[in-house]
Formats: structure tokens, sequence, C-alpha cells
């Protein structure tokens, strides 16, 4: 079953929905919604995603990082926090 | 024969007493509003500018015969022909938003014509219904005459009967503020905050604009329209002086909450159509000057006025002022397949505007707006390449406003959910979050847009949405009004520095 997740890019100007596998790598998540607002911001490699105020390592899948239907995360450009 | 002097007052106040009902029967509190007071209360209600019924007859005929000739002289299609393509989109905004609204004015308004505590209250709020739908029957009839030349023009009338999104949040402000409302909360929400504080002054701004862009047609309407606001909308001050005395914490609720709420949705109009759907030479100021010199600065004199305080958030209007309705056009312009109406790409001298107008944030957009226009470059121009220079993802939307997850900043957008009774919710800022948790039983069970897509009841594919959910067709779903062909997109930089 897909999670509908809330995702939010630095440099965007609206949030949107992603659909994430249990089994997605954070990076990947990060990457499907830079992906999905690439027509508005510009393509970064160096990014983090913050999920409850903590950036995420990004080699751990959706379900392990606690991600839940609904909830939101942001994607944020590198050495912010 | 009784001077007009004699007879006026008499025939205003007609109040008596009830010999084989309650008073609270005649008007029970849940529809006659809260706080539920007897009429020995309200009986100095009165307002400033009287008029009779065949003053007022006849004043309408007059301006209805003005706008008629207006339309006449200037306002045949080939005069609307001539008008700059962005401010025509600027007119379908308008021509969709207002008319229906202003029906919903109606049924406020009638409320208040029978449910108001006062008879001159009630008198009033009968020429204000009347008011209303000459505002609803005026548009309908002058955009009429356009639709056999562009259809998006007929969502004048299908607007509000859609599940389009902004139909939506449109929608559940007015079902609420107007169409399902008590006599005093429409009073003061519709009358005293939407009205006074927005409307009356928005539209002679609005007329401006029109004025500007030579679309004489338009401005009268505007202009005729507003004059009548000018007289039902001082319905407001009376009632609130009244309950101010009573219950002065549910006036400043009442206050917060629906300049909020109007806010939102009229920063979307009005803050659209100035600063990016008029043509740049014919803007006579920017939407942020327009605030604060007409909105913002009276609102807070009259709130001194009868000793109320400025609404909690202030600081985040006055921030919004600067952001919010620039991050709707750009979200809107990526997905303007989703509106009935076209988009203008701002050039290099509109953005090199927009800078200097709004400084603070304007960096981040312009990023957006580069790379935007990159993509146009990459697809090349053309109606065939539209599709390719629009969002693909399902958009966000507020628990409350039901506008799109665009408050904030690009770099710290103020999305935040909140958890409540098992289930979860997202708004766009804090005001909005504020309202829902003073009322959670009147918003908990709408459903926005994401919500109704999950649940299968919206389809989830963008094709179905567009058509069968919004109500759109590829000929009346927004586009870029020259399809990417703009001069200056071809030149390699675009520096607005």
């Amino acid at each position: 079953m897909p999670i509908p997740l809330y995702g939010f890019l630095e440099g965007d100007t609206l949030g949107l929905l992603v659909l994430a596998q249990e089994g997605d790598t954070v990076l990947e998540l990060a990457r499907k919604l830079q992906e999905a607002a690439s027509l508005r911001v510009a393509h970064n490699d160096k990014i983090d995603l913050v999920y409850d105020g903590k950036a995420i390592d990004p080699a751990l899948t959706v379900a392990q990082a606690g991600l839940q239907a609904l909830d939101r995360f942001d994607v944020i450009w590198r050495d912010k926090l | 024969m009784l001077s007009r002097e004699d007879w006026l007052p008499l025939a205003r106040k007609l109040d008596w007493d009830y010999t084989y009902v309650r008073e609270d029967e005649v008007f029970p509190p849940v529809i006659s509003g809260h706080p539920w007071l007897p009429h020995t209360e309200w009986k100095d209600w009165e307002e400033s500018f009287k008029t009779s019924y065949r003053e007022y007859v006849d004043n309408q005929y007059e301006k209805d015969m003005a706008v008629y000739a207006v339309r006449d002289a200037v306002g045949r299609l080939e005069n609307i022909q001539k008008l700059a393509r962005p401010w025509m989109n600027s007119l379908k905004v308008h021509a969709a938003a207002l008319p229906l609204a202003e029906f919903t004015g109606v049924i406020g308004s009638l409320r208040g014509a029978r449910f108001g505590r006062d008879s001159a209250w009630r008198t009033m709020s009968a020429f204000g219904a009347l008011d209303e739908y000459r505002h609803t029957q005026i548009p309908l009839l002058l955009f009429h005459q356009l639709v056999r030349w562009d259809s998006q023009f007929d969502w004048a009338h299908k607007f509000y009967h859609t599940n389009n999104w902004f139909a939506i949040a449109a929608r559940h402000f007015f079902d609420e503020l107007t169409l399902g409302q008590n006599a005093i909360e429409f009073a003061i929400g519709t009358n005293f905050v939407l009205e006074t504080g927005f409307t009356n002054l928005q539209f002679v701004g609005l007329a401006s604009l029109a004025r500007e862009s030579s679309d004489h047609m338009f401005e009268r309407m505007v202009t005729s329209i507003q004059t009548d606001e000018a007289r039902h909308a001082q319905i407001g001050h009376p009632v609130l002086a009244v309950v101010m005395k009573h219950d002065p914490e549910y006036v400043q609720y009442l206050l917060d909450k629906w300049f909020w709420r109007s806010w939102r949705l009229f920063s979307i109009l009005t803050g659209l159509s100035t600063d990016y759907l008029t043509a740049l030479e014919q803007r006579p100021y920017s939407f942020k000057e327009f605030m604060e010199e007409w909105i913002l600065d009276q609102f807070l004199r009259t709130l001194d006025e009868f000793g109320l305080k400025k609404p909690w958030y202030w600081h985040i209007v006055e921030d919004e002022l600067d952001i919010y309705h620039h991050m709707i056009y750009a979200s809107a312009y990526t997905y303007r397949a989703t509106l009935w109406f076209d988009f203008a790409l701002p050039s290099p001298a509109e953005r090199k505007w927009l800078r200097q107008k709004y400084p603070k944030y304007w960096d981040d957009m312009d990023a957006v707006w580069e790379q935007v226009i990159e993509r146009w470059r990459t697809v090349g121009p053309g109606a065939a390449n539209e599709l390719a220079v629009h969002g693909t993802a399902l958009p966000t939307f507020c628990d409350l406003c039901q506008l799109p997850l665009s408050a904030g900043t690009p770099r710290k957008n103020t999305a935040n959910v909140l958890v409540k009774d098992g289930r979860k919710y997202i708004f766009c800022s804090e005001p909005c979050r504020w309202i829902f948790l003073r009322e959670p039983e009147r918003y908990a069970n709408h459903k926005d847009l994401v919500k109704r897509v999950l649940s299968g009841e919206a389809p989830a594919n963008l094709p179905d949405l567009l058509t069968e959910y919004f109500r759109l067709t590829p000929d009346t779903w927004g586009k870029d009004v020259y399809h990417g062909a703009y001069d200056w997109l071809a030149a390699k930089k675009t520096s607005t520095v």
C-alpha cells in the first residue's frame, strides 16, 4: 500500500502529495519530491530529508524512519540544520 | 400628506410586543445569533444613511441605466476583444468568483431581513438582499454575451457548481460566511469585516485597475456595485456596537476569524489581478501598496474606534503581503490546467518591477520563475507543449481555507499537521489552525481535495480529475496566454537584478 505524505521542498511554492512505498529509502523519497517539483525548483544533490525536526539517515526505509500516512516531511538544502 | 421626515422614521421602526409567542421563539438564538438579547437592547439600532423603498428603487434604476449605457457604448464584444490578454483573464477570475458569491449574499441578507433584531436592521437587510441580487444578475448578464466568443466565460455561471479546487475553497468560505450564517455573525462577518474592510474599498481599487486597462464596462459595473456595498455595509457597525456591550470577546473572535478568512481569499483574487494580470504599464500600484493604503490602515482605525484589538496574527498578514500571492501565482501557473482562466509568465521587466516592489523575498520567487522559463526553453513554445510545462503531482490543500499549502516562503513553508480525535489535519498557517481549533465541530468533517482523492471520491489521475471532477475541458482549462511564445524568452538570460 502506498503511503501518502505531504512533501515540502525548500525553494518550492507549495506542498505536494508524494506516494511512498514502505521499502523506499529516505533518499528515494526525497528524490521523488525533487522530481515532482522540478518544474519550479532546480535539482540539488546536497539535500537532507527532515522529519519531526530531525535530519533522517538517507539509507533508512520509509517504514524504519517512522513516516506514516499524511505526515509532513521536508527536503532541505544540506547543512542547514 | 406626511413629509418624508415624518413618515420615514415610522416606516423604518415597526417593532411591536408579542402576545401569543415569546420573543425568543420569534427570534431563535440559533438563527438570530449570539448573544441573544431582548429587543430593549436593540431598539436604538440606527443606520447612518436612511432610505425609503421608493428612493431605493429610483436610485437603483438610475444606476442600472448607467451600466446599460456603458455596456451599449463600450461593452460590446469588439471592445472586449481589444483588451490586453492578461487583463481578460483577470476578468474571467472575477466573472466566476463574483456573481454566485453575491447570490449567497442574498440569502444571508434575507436572514437578516427576517431574523435581525430590530425592524430598521431588517429593512436595511431587505435592501441589502436586493443589492446582492443585482450584483448577481449584472455580471451574469454582462459576461454572458462573451461565452459564444470564449467558453472560459461560461464559468461565470458554472464555477460554484463544480468541484474545482478553487470553487471548493470559495464555497467553504461563502457557505459559512453567508449561506449558513446567523443574523449577528453575518452582520459582523459580512457587513462589517468583508464589506467594510475589504470589498467596499477593493472595488474602488478594482475599478481603478479596470480604468487603467481601458476596460470601461468592468469599471462601471464594479463602481455601480461598490455604491450598493457602501450603503448596506453600514449594517455591521450598529450590530457590532450592541454586541460589544455584552460580549466583546466574541466580537474580537469574529473579527479575527473573518479578517483572516477574507484576507486569504481576497489576497488571491486582487493580488493576482493587480501584480500579474494587469499589464505592467497599466499598474497604478502594487497589491501591497494598495493593501497598506486602502485596507489595513482603514481597518485598524475602525477597530480603534470600537475599542477592539488588532488581530493577534497581524504580523503574519504584514509578512504575507510580501509573498503569499506570489507563492499562489507561481503555484497556480504551474498547475494552470486546473483552473478556468489563462496565465501570463512575468517578463523580465515585470520581474524587475516585482523585485522593486517586493524586495524581501523576491530572490526566492525569481529562482522559481527562472526554472519555469528554462523548462519552456527546453520544450519550446506551442500549445502542444503546455502540459510539458505543468505540474503532475497532486498539490496539497489546507484543511481550513481549502487553498493550496502555499503559505510562508519558498525557504520555509508554514504548513503544520494536527492530530485530533484520531484524524490528521494539515493547515497552511497558524491562523487557519487556530480557527479550526476554535470551532472543530464546524470544520472537522469537511474533506479537502487530497482527502477526496485518497478516499476514492475524486479521481487520482490528473486528466480525469480535470475533466470529471473539476468539469474542465481541453478548451476551457487554463493555459499560458502565449503558449510560451514570448520574444524575451528566446534570449539566453533573463536577469532581473
